[in-house]
């Protein structure tokens, strides 16, 4: 069953404490520290703190989230989804899982927990974007205010979404590039550069497509859906012509989530485990 | 009787490879099967067919009546294949709630299977630092854990002490006779087939070669050797094509028990001067031996007749 498949893939997870630490907590960490750090350099070294600036904590935390997925965070989610989706290839361990669920259970539940611990992660980065503010304003002696742009708990939790959806169609291609390479390894260099390729083409393609309601090239781009998904929920009138597109952006990136998904399934059902 | 594993017409192949040729096999549930057969002989492919990790190049299996891989088949099953590996951040604790969280099973006994295969001491320990026979062990505990009607072995006991082969011969002796599980195992030790399995069939490129009841296998192989202090031709004269010469002194007579005495007095009225006989018989070794087309005098043990 698949829920049996989930237990265990979760209870595995939570037990590998280098996978949980460097592919869904580190990033996050890093996004702390990083903002912390600046703080302190604009405290200690610059020493001159700008007067009169207030911080937005929902701001912060959508512009945390709005990154979650950037190819930085990528390679750290990508490197936890590859010890889950692959690490059964690396350790020789299928032949320990495969007698007791369907393959379909096996590499959903993987990929289940896989959306679990993007989920949490990003949850982390938005939980430590607040104290990242708060911190920073102590430092600084900024003020602190809940949003300077109106922004509330639904937009924080609509930004959550889509960077998790962004997340997804990574996760999804490390699923199949898990069981075609066999290599956890092969999963993070394929998917960051997938999500490296994807970003340079969007950049160019948005230059060339200016003011133009963006393309079916354009919109085949998960970041590209992405990033309009945003832009549409937080600054709707800024979107300007991309703004009709939304539903067909979020249409795509599930239908990236949907056939990856379905595509690395389909192959692992065929897949012949000779030695793992 | 019901049948647990069923293979017909199975044939895999990898590249020029052709691991199992046309394999057709019925293994009956209830008490404990070996498989025997060198390297290579298909052994292990036959269990990955089995439980759904190869996909036949031709041919079916069946568990239970059951396509491999169909999930009711599956959590009647468990297994070992190989060398078992582990997650090597997990414990053999942990490995075990995993594993038992997989087959659904999340009430299985683990503090107890630890303790029939003598791990309780390593329990909290991470699998990593295990020795071969400690993955055995655990390898044992995880394919017994959820009480499954039929298991299946790779070489239960390689990598494992004498104490340690005593000691998993006699658990799988106790789950296949007191607890009615089917045990199918696999081994290049003989001696330990023989002592444990009920039936067995020999394996050798890809085919069933022999099959059936240990005793059935060896019964009627018993050669009668017979020391002369005579000149053989006149013993070999009265055994026809049923003797040849053993050596400068002696002769083998395929014959059975029941015309022994016969024979000798036909020799002795022949002329011929016979100071022993006895009976050279042929364990499963020479059984097995012979089966691969090899020569089995090296392996064989004799009685006195």
């Amino acid at each position: 069953m698949l829920a049996d498949a989930i237990a265990a893939e979760r209870f595995r997870l939570l037990r590998d404490r280098a996978a949980v630490f460097w592919g869904f907590c580190f990033a996050p960490l890093v996004g702390f520290a990083l903002s912390i750090g600046g703080d302190l350099f604009l405290r200690f070294v610059i020493k001159k703190p700008i007067p009169g600036l207030t911080i937005g904590l929902i701001d912060q935390v959508l512009k945390a989230l709005s990154n979650g997925a950037s190819t930085f965070g990528a390679l750290f989610l990508m490197i936890g989804a590859a010890a889950i989706l692959a690490g059964d290839y690396r350790w020789e361990t299928w032949r320990l899982l495969t007698p007791r669920n369907t393959r379909q259970n096996l590499l959903l539940a993987k990929l289940i927990v896989v959306g679990e611990a993007v989920f949490w992660s990003l949850l982390l980065t938005a939980i430590l974007s607040v104290f990242a503010g708060v911190i920073g304003a102590g430092i600084n002696g900024k003020a602190l205010t809940v949003s300077m742009a109106g922004r509330n708990l639904f937009d924080v939790i609509g930004v959550l979404a889509i960077t998790w959806l962004e997340a997804m169609t990574l996760a999804a291609l490390a699923a199949c590039v898990g069981v075609l390479s066999r290599s956890t390894m092969g999963v993070v260099i394929a998917c960051l550069g997938f999500r490296f390729v994807q970003t340079i083409l969007a950049s160019s393609l948005q230059m060339m497509e200016q003011n133009e309601a963006p393309s079916w090239k354009l919109l085949a781009l998960p970041v590209f859906d992405a990033d309009l998904l945003r832009a549409a929920l937080l600054a709707p009138d800024q979107v300007g012509a991309a703004g009709g597109s939304a539903g067909v952006a979020l249409v795509v990136l599930l239908a990236w989530v949907a056939a990856l998904t379905a595509g690395a399934v389909w192959l692992f059902r065929r897949q012949d485990l000779t030695k793992e | 009787m019901s049948i647990a594993l069923e293979a017909v017409g199975l044939t895999k192949t990898y590249g020029a490879v052709r691991a199992l040729d046309d394999f057709s096999i019925a293994i009956p549930a209830g008490g404990v099967f070996g498989i025997l057969g060198p390297n290579g002989a298909g052994k292990s492919t036959l269990f990955r067919i089995a439980l759904g990790l190869v996909r036949p190049t031709s041919g079916s299996a069946r568990l239970f009546g059951a396509a491999p891989g169909d999930i009711t088949a599956l959590r009647k099953v468990g297994a070992m294949i190989e060398t078992p590996r582990y997650p090597p951040y997990l414990t053999a604790r942990d490995t075990l709630k995993m594993l038992a969280l997989e087959s659904g099973k999340a009430d299985a006994d683990i503090g107890g299977w630890l303790e029939r295969v003598s791990l309780t001491h390593a329990a909290d320990r991470a699998t990593s630092g295990f020795s071969v026979g400690m993955k055995q062990r655990l390898g044992l505990a995880a394919a017994f854990l959820t009480k499954p009607e039929l298991v299946i072995l790779d070489e239960p006991t390689s990598g494992m002490d004498p104490a340690g082969i005593q000691e998993i011969r006699a658990l799988i002796i106790d789950l296949a006779k007191i607890e009615g599980v089917t045990v199918i195992l696999a081994s290049h030790q003989l001696d330990e087939v023989k002592r444990v399995c009920d039936r067995v069939a020999i394996l050798s490129r890809g085919k069933v070669v022999a099959e059936g009841g240990v005793a059935e296998l060896t019964a009627g192989e018993a050669r009668l050797r017979l020391t002369l202090t005579s000149p053989l031709a006149p013993a070999l004269a009265v055994l026809g094509d049923r003797g040849e010469a053993d050596g400068p002194d002696a002769v083998l007579a395929d014959i059975p028990r029941a015309e022994a005495p016969a024979l000798i007095r036909a020799l002795v009225e022949a002329g011929v001067e016979i100071v022993e006989a006895r009976w050279r018989e042929v364990d499963l070794e020479g059984v097995y031996l012979k089966s691969l087309g090899q020569t089995p005098t090296a392996a064989t043990a004799e009685g006195a007749a």
